[in-house]
């Protein structure tokens, strides 16, 4: 899977949770436990190449899921009807007490390979790309 | 809460996806309104690189170009600026729900079963 050397991902979020990566896999992976957090309606094939859909009222994803690693990782493309798809991937990491679950949300579109451009991760993500322009941006001279 | 459609932000993240043209951004708000020229002799870059980068910024709409006399020109345009970073942090939110909503939901389980 190398989509996520090619784009910068949109988001980077995790979060402590006091369960076991076991319980956070079936979390990510029931459908029936999605519903519980991820969307009212979801269905879900929880194998490489199955599909996805979420459902929360009129707002509709759908997508295939791409990495299915027990315990893990789990990723899968989603997009809205006439939307470009973007790439979703889970990873836990069991701690002390605990996991931490992270989620990266990069964008699809289109193939932006560039070679200048360092691996997406380790430039921190749009937010801190943003973050440095808007500063550039507030700080300028009035023209 | 739905976030916008990201179709409309996608120009700005591809025109700032390369590392030489999110400098040519920073060069721009620091100098106010530029030449192509000015902005080369600030930069490791050719005129003509300046040139092509310039054009990728007005094709995403982040720099306006007017002409005077016989020079063009550029001046960065904050907008777009701020709606891809209006639409980050939406898709930050967003998850910053979901990942709350499955904390709960598995501590929810956790202390059903002590």
């Amino acid at each position: 899977m190398k989509l996520r050397d090619e784009k910068t991902p949109w988001v980077e979020r995790d979060t402590l949770v006091e369960a076991s990566p076991e319980e956070v896999w079936e979390a990510l992976t029931d459908e029936d436990r999605l519903e519980e957090w991820l969307a009212p309606d979801v269905e879900l094939d929880p194998t490489e190449g199955g599909e996805i859909a979420v459902r929360d009222g009129d707002d509709e994803r759908a997508g295939t899921v791409e990495t299915v690693e027990e315990n893990e990782r789990f990723a899968f493309t989603w997009s809205r009807p006439g939307e470009d798809e973007s790439f979703v991937e889970f990873t836990i990491e069991a701690l002390p007490g605990g996991s931490r679950v992270t989620v990266v949300e990069t964008p699809m579109n289109s193939p932006a390979t560039n070679a200048a451009a360092p691996t997406a991760m380790a430039a921190g993500g749009w937010n801190s790309r943003l973050a440095r322009l808007h500063h550039a941006v507030r700080f300028a001279p009035v023209a | 809460m739905r976030a916008p459609a990201h179709r409309h932000v996608d120009a700005v993240f591809d025109a700032l996806a390369d590392p030489t043209r999110r400098r040519v951004v920073e060069t721009l708000a620091r100098g106010g309104t530029v030449t192509a020229s000015g902005l080369a002799a600030q930069l490791p870059i050719t005129r003509q690189a300046v040139a092509k980068h310039l054009s990728a910024l007005r094709g995403a709409e982040l720099v306006s170009a007017s002409r005077i006399g016989r020079e063009t020109h550029y001046k960065l345009r904050p907008q777009p600026l701020d709606e891809a970073a209006h639409w980050i942090q939406m898709v930050s939110a967003e998850w910053d729900d979901r990942l709350e909503a499955l904390r709960r939901s598995l501590e929810k389980r956790g202390s059903r079963s002590q």
